[in-house]
């Protein structure tokens, strides 16, 4: 997938919330809203990153009925009619028991566009599953803090085929606060290693401040927690868009 | 305290590293002993390598103990037979244009390693033709065959689809180390290597192959680090990476570091109260015709082994200058050793324990706070030890600079090694009291109960490599193995990823962690350390599941015989006793903590009992 344009907004929600069958229609919504890509999280029983809203949607998934295979249903569904880009996002033991080269393999059959995976980490990553990912050419997005060591940073980037994912801040997701003086100094010092992979930023984006905010550094914003709260909230997706991007 | 050893050679070997064209015993002896995976001999009239033998070096040669590969060049089906065997060849290695229905005939008898030459217009489809092979070898096309001492393209074996590993051969030599490490083929098995580390033909330069084994490893063992076999890890969120790498490396710091020993004995012995006693049991060693022995960890301060850890682990944290301390725990033991040990060194304290742990295990809960720490419960799941983990996880997330102790050999690289290296002391200490009592060197059979695994760790640590001394996991099986409501993962796990390490997992077919279900909390989880994992899984320890009932039954039955009241966890090793076979044999069961904690469960079990008689 390529990110050419600036102000790209993505939005995460879980598969299999609020109803087992709701991403199909709530991508199409997304889409008309205009936004630029979708990440699908797979629902797991004990997300260490996340915190209690994506907690509470990945139980009520999960209690639905979503698995991954009616998860890939659904993206077969959703690529059939949208040329969104879908990435996946998912803890890895669920695809590591569903079978890494299995997973690739159908995620390479239809189309997916990129992986996301918060817990495996990047030695791993690159000693065990790197070859297989590349056989298949799914390109895994990593994670980075503002805490990242930079020659870490470098190596992220050299591995990065799509985007980076840059976590703002060092917490579970949904922390709704501002960004702080220092957040957005940290956030400087990332901007000016200039690297060659597209950046978008994650975790605690949940308004118009922080989504401009970031938008102005990086080549755009990620918004989950938000999101999946207005579904709950039964704001509308057209309103909830319109209310982020201004 | 230097006892990681014995942890470290349990590591998997991941590079595999042939060397080719032997022919000085000397040489030789050399390889075999410094862990070359393989030594290649050359039986080809035309290479200046080929082997010239007599009766003393076929007789030299037979005896090795190590993976010998014999390379052939176009030969008989019957020459390489007789060869073979003359030198009990473990591999026979075909370099020539050598048939399928050839290799399949050989692999009755060998494991064939076929050979291809690579060139630009090689077509890697050929190499399914040869299903029977075990390894294939990549080599240079060049005039000579069976090596040319160049280099291919390696980008070349992009093209490779196939499912048989292969090793890497044709001109490897000192300054590969780096494309070698990048080379990142699934089935990159390990490299052969042959004239680029010789003085002259057949004559090798070891010194040499020594250092560039050093170099292969030394980045490869550095990411396998925290292994032990497939398990092991760190499966972390980047948001941990910081200070999961910054414990490391004080952990490295103090493992060896005299001052922080002498300080961890010192409170060991005058704070925590240790040596803990290994008591004979007359009475247990009647009733199974054995020398039956208790470690006693039920008297060390606090009432369990934990303490053993936190103190390890608080001290470490002041080292590194940390003034926050979090722990997760399950029956309150491990809460309540890290809220004392915070309270003996001015450190702050929180403990995550799930709500369903706090009403059962209520007389920690109050320790707890009275020793000052501020308990939070954990709603999450099925409101126990999983759940009390995960929250404890998000906490150090939010707050990286806290100092997370967890309080078993589970958790990422490292946690495992140093939670097993504090609670080594029950073993060593095991050592020197048996030799004591029985003049004996090793027990027989050592019995620990597992939740995570941390008193098992300490107890079976330095007999790891004793392999005459058996050694026993005891695990909760809840209502039954099967019941649905039960915690013995490693009869019901399979591999997975658990809390940041790779290990044996109660999980779905879909890869959802299951709640587990046991009356004791401390056992009351899904996983196990990697460590048990790869000792279950290798054979060298046995695991046992013990059902609540037992649990109790025999929980009730060393209070009434011994006088001891035992935790519902050290419960099911006692437990396990009826289900292994003891007879005249020397046994330590590690009888990790009291059971004041669970008087409630205890008593409520016997009124029901004695009330039944009435
Ligand atoms: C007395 C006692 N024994 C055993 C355990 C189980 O833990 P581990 O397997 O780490 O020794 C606990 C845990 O709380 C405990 O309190």
């Amino acid at each position: 997938m390529k990110l050419n344009k600036k102000n790209n907004c993505s939005i995460f929600l879980t598969a299999g919330y609020p109803q087992l069958n709701s991403a199909p229609k709530l991508v199409e919504e997304l889409e008309n809203a205009g936004i630029d890509f979708i990440e699908l999280g797979i629902p797991f029983s004990d997300p260490l990153a996340d915190g209690p809203v994506i907690q509470e949607t990945s139980t009520i998934a999960l209690n639905n009925g979503m698995t991954i295979d009616v998860l890939f249903e659904q993206v077969a569904e959703i690529k059939m009619n949208s040329a969104l880009p879908i990435v996946l996002m998912g803890y890895f033991n669920p695809i590591y028991t569903y079978g890494v080269e299995k997973f690739l393999k159908q995620c390479k059959a239809l189309g997916v566009d990129g992986l996301i995976i918060p817990d495996l980490e990047i030695d791993i990553y690159e000693f065990e599953y790197k070859a297989l990912f590349e056989t298949y050419d799914i390109p895994l997005i990593f994670l980075i803090t503002t805490a990242t060591p930079v020659d870490r940073i470098r190596r992220v980037e050299k591995m990065s085929k799509a985007f980076i994912y840059l976590v703002s801040s060092s917490a579970t997701t949904g922390a709704k606060a501002s960004f702080s003086k220092g957040q957005i100094q940290a956030f400087e010092r990332i901007k000016a290693l200039n690297l060659k992979v597209p950046i978008m930023v994650g975790f605690g984006i949940h308004n118009n401040e922080t989504y401009r905010t970031v938008c102005n550094l990086f080549d755009g914003a990620i918004i989950g927690t938000a999101y999946l709260k207005s579904i709950a909230n039964k704001v509308s997706t057209k309103a909830f868009v319109a209310d982020i991007i201004g | 305290m230097d006892l990681i050893k014995p942890l470290q050679s349990l590591k998997v070997r991941i590079m595999l590293i042939k060397v080719c064209g032997l022919s000085e015993e000397s040489e030789i002896t050399e390889l075999a002993n410094s862990g070359i995976d393989m030594l290649g001999f050359i039986f080809h009239k035309a290479s200046r390598r080929n082997l010239n033998y007599d009766e003393a070096k076929g007789a030299f040669i037979r005896n090795l103990a190590c993976e010998k590969v014999g390379v052939f060049v176009n030969e008989e089906f019957d020459y390489i037979l007789q060869t073979g065997f003359y030198f009990s060849l473990t591999h026979v290695q075909l370099h020539g244009n050598e048939s399928p229905g050839m290799v399949q005939a050989l692999s009755r008898y060998f494991k064939v390693i076929k050979a291809f030459s690579i060139h630009s217009k090689f077509d890697f489809r050929v190499c399914d033709l040869y299903p029977s092979a075990d390894l294939l070898l990549f080599d240079t096309k060049g005039d000579l065959a069976g090596g040319n001492g160049t280099q291919f393209d390696w980008k070349l074996l992009d093209s490779y689809q196939g499912d048989i590993p292969f090793l890497l051969s044709g001109g490897i030599g000192k300054n590969d180390v780096k494309a070698i490490k990048e080379m990142n083929h699934p089935f990159f098995e390990g490299i052969d290597v042959n004239s680029k580390f010789e003085i002259e033909p057949s004559r090798k330069n070891i010194p040499e192959i020594k250092t560039f084994m050093e170099e292969l490893n030394k980045s490869i063992s550095k990411t396998r680090k925290g292994y032990y076999g497939e398990f092991g890890g760190a499966y972390i969120p980047e948001l941990l990476y910081n200070p999961v790498q910054e414990l490391e490396t004080a952990f490295e710091r103090i493992k060896t570091n005299e001052e922080f020993k002498s300080k961890f004995k010192h409170l060991l012995r005058d704070y925590v109260g240790r040596p803990t006693p290994l008591y004979f049991s007359n009475k247990l060693s009647e009733k199974h015709d054995a020398t039956i022995f208790l470690k006693r960890e039920d008297l060390n301060h606090t009432g369990a082994h934990k303490i053993n850890n936190t103190i390890g682990q608080i001290l470490l944290a002041k080292e590194m200058g940390k003034t926050n301390i979090i722990a997760e725990t399950g029956a309150g033991q491990h809460g309540v050793a890290t809220a004392t040990v915070c309270a003996l060194m001015g450190l702050d304290c929180t403990v995550f324990m799930g709500t369903v742990d706090m009403e059962r295990q209520k007389p920690n809960v109050q320790r707890m706070k009275m020793l000052g720490a501020k308990v939070v419960p954990a709603e999450s799941g099925s409101k126990t030890l999983k759940d009390a983990t995960n929250e404890a996880i998000r906490y150090w997330i939010n707050n990286p600079s806290t100092f997370y102790v967890i309080g078993s050999v589970v958790g990422p690289h490292p946690y495992p090694e140093m939670v097993a290296h504090f609670q080594s002391v029950i073993s060593e200490e095991m050592r020197f009291q048996l030799q004591e009592k029985t003049q004996k060197m090793n027990p027989d059979i050592i019995v620990a109960c597992v939740g995570g695994g941390s008193n098992a760790a300490g107890a079976f640590y330095h007999y790891l490599e004793e392999d005459a001394v058996a050694l026993y996991c005891v695990e909760a099986a809840g209502l039954g193995i099967d019941s649905g409501k039960s915690a013995a993962t490693s009869h019901l796990g399979t591999v997975g990823i658990i809390h940041g390490s790779k290990s044996l997992v109660m999980q779905t077919d879909n890869g959802q962690i299951i709640e587990p279900h046991s009356i004791s909390a401390g056992l009351d989880y899904p996983g196990i350390g990697p460590l048990h994992a790869h000792l279950i899984k290798s054979g060298r320890a046995k695991s046992i599941a013990v059902t609540d009932a037992e649990a109790i039954k025999a929980g009730l039955d060393l209070t009434r015989i011994e006088g001891i009241i035992p935790a519902l966890e050290s419960a099911h090793a006692l437990a396990a006793l009826d289900k292994i076979e003891l007879k005249n044999k020397t046994v330590v069961v590690n009888l990790s903590g009291r059971g004041d904690k669970d008087l409630e469960t205890y008593l409520t079990k016997l009124n029901l009992a004695e009330n039944e008689i009435e």
